[in-house]
């Protein structure tokens, strides 16, 4: 079933293009990654997608609502993490899971049962009793996540949750996040800046980049069709001050010799360079110590994706 | 529950804390119970329809319009903090319309401008008990002006509160535009004898008309002009609730 449906969405402000006729088609139950540079749109996206916003031009139906039509109904399923803190100021931890649940007309007995648990697996027990106002970034943002699950929902927002996170935390909420998805089979739609973190949670990916939707697939989908240069890492016992002559006719790839002699290979036939390079080194009596393959990350395709994107004639 | 109840209880929940009561009540008992016998000797006096009001019943009575708008500050400043603190924006990308937002506002005030009322009215009653001549307008009178002062002065301070992003802004401006209201208003002295432009001052503010409907229904004085004050306090309080209500409709997230 597809949680998410947009057709042609646009946003403008004045003459300013933020979001341009994007078209998304989003499945219900799983991490949905949504990556971008700064200013790329991605929180513009999310307010249209939250009923936040109306589009300037295109459709949008989110849980099988058309927002158009019925933007209440969409929210009243929706949880949303912005990017921004938010919080009462005046409220304890603990009093703000329960108000929030009780802005969400969750009954007592169950609010009071999620708070718990919520102050567990968010680590917030030791501080339950402090003030909003008292809190640190991390831990202010911990509760503004944690509070968003005190109601049901089937599809959550949350857009750049781990800043200010160390890492441990941001670590704990990830696995939380993975578990909830299986638990509850809900949809989760996730920003961040951290790859790293899209890459272990996320099951698809959309890139975007001045308000264009510029790839969408599966992490290691993505990986095989953008990922078309690897590196290889050659690193040799002994060497002369001849290797660079040697190697010179040999497209991509760099010699260094200090301060270890290594041969980088990057290109998108790297198989064949490497083979070449092995037979000149064989013949040259020249003995390797290491050889490694480093696999290519999501950074890099990001990087890719992104630049090529920024290119003048895209 | 319905969806404006539970932010009432939200609203009624952040907003009340002991500072908040403290004010509410010691500050208009100062007035009362110190100025109020203190300029006794300066104004031994007034003249209110056919009776004539010591000073401290007239001030006491006054005291409740000036505390039904001193309460609905709140307003502003709940929408205030609410914007600052991205709340605003949270509780609209959840189960709420911002007709929702709107009205849960108004009434928090209405509650807190009733609550402030009848606690006012019940600690001055000691004070204006030998004036006062209960009737059947007595209760309606005193419930409309908590009622319409609650929303006419509340929607000053939500557009206020909408136009500014500042603390600083924010504060200086309610409490310039609260403290006009407050002293150049008969709540706290009598028109009569005033120079002229304050005279004037005091019959084009708001809360002078409050006042009056105040007075009009503890001490028993229903005339003519205080219909059309009535009827003034509606016409305005409606006016500005469309446009606070137009404001925060057109608030950009």
């Amino acid at each position: 079933m597809l949680c998410i449906q947009t057709s042609n969405l646009t946003k403008k402000y004045g003459s300013s293009l933020a979001v341009d006729k994007i078209d998304l088609e989003i499945k219900s139950g799983q991490v949905f990654g949504f990556l971008g540079p700064n200013g790329a749109g991605k929180s513009t996206v999310i307010k249209l997608l939250t009923t936040l916003m109306s589009p300037t031009e295109g459709h949008l139906t989110v849980l099988g609502i058309d927002a158009a039509k019925s933007p209440l109904e969409i929210r009243k399923k929706i949880g949303v993490v912005l990017q921004q803190p938010s919080y009462e100021m005046s409220l304890s931890v603990e009093n703000a899971l329960d108000k929030y649940g009780m802005m969400w007309d969750v009954d007592k007995k169950t609010r009071k049962k999620r708070t718990e648990e919520l102050l567990t697996s968010f680590g917030l027990q030791d501080i339950r009793k402090k003030k909003n106002d008292d809190l640190s970034i991390g831990q202010r943002r911990r509760v503004q996540v944690a509070r968003e699950f005190m109601h049901d929902m089937e599809l959550l927002f949350l857009d750049e949750p781990t800043v200010g996170l160390d890492p441990s935390a941001r670590r704990e909420l990830l696995d939380f996040l993975k578990k909830q998805v299986q638990k509850t089979g809900m949809t989760i739609f996730y920003t961040t800046h951290v790859l790293s973190e899209a890459e272990y949670l996320c099951d698809n990916i959309a890139i975007i980049n001045k308000g264009k939707i510029l790839a969408v697939d599966s992490p290691n989908e993505l990986k095989n069709r953008f990922g078309h240069e690897k590196t290889i890492k050659i690193n040799l016992t002994k060497t002369s001050s001849s290797l660079s002559d040697l190697l010179s006719d040999i497209p991509d790839c760099k010699v260094e010799l200090e301060p270890e002699p290594i041969i980088t290979i990057n290109s998108s036939n790297s198989e064949v360079v490497l083979m070449n390079i092995l037979k000149i080194l064989n013949q040259n009596n020249i003995t390797i110590n290491d050889l490694s393959a480093i696999p290519t990350n999501l950074e890099e395709i990001f990087l890719k994706v992104v630049s090529d994107s920024n290119e003048p004639d895209n | 529950m319905n969806p404006i109840i539970r932010l009432v209880y939200r609203n009624l929940t952040i907003s009340i804390n002991p500072g908040f009561i403290i004010w509410q009540i010691l500050f208009p008992l100062i007035y009362i119970f110190v100025a109020g016998f203190a300029y006794t000797s300066l104004i031994e006096n007034v003249p209110f329809g056919n009776k004539d009001l010591s000073y401290p019943a007239f001030l006491a009575s006054g005291m409740i319009g000036f505390n039904i708008m001193n309460s609905t500050l709140i307003s502003g400043i709940i929408i205030w903090n609410d914007r600052r603190n991205g709340m605003f924006e949270q509780i609209m990308s959840g189960p709420y319309t911002r007709s929702d937002y709107i009205l849960s506002n108004i009434v928090t005030i209405g509650i807190i401008g009733l609550v402030s009322a009848a606690l006012i009215a019940a600690v001055g009653y000691p004070v204006f008990f030998e004036s006062v001549e209960f009737s059947i307008i007595t209760i309606p009178l005193l419930i409309f002006a908590s009622v319409v002062g609650a929303i006419l002065f509340g929607s000053i301070a939500s557009i206020i509160s909408t136009r500014l992003r500042s603390s600083e802004g924010f504060n200086v401006i309610i409490n310039t535009v609260f403290l006009f209201f407050a002293f150049a208003s008969t709540a706290f002295y009598p028109a009569q004898g005033a120079p002229q432009p304050l005279a004037i001052a005091f019959y084009i503010n708001p809360l002078s008309y409050l006042v009056d409907i105040v007075r009009a229904g503890i001490f028993g004085q229903m005339t003519d002009f205080v219909i059309m004050e009535m009827i003034f306090l509606i016409v305005l309080a409606s006016a500005l609730f469309v446009i606070a209500t137009k404001l925060l409709t057109k608030l950009d997230f």
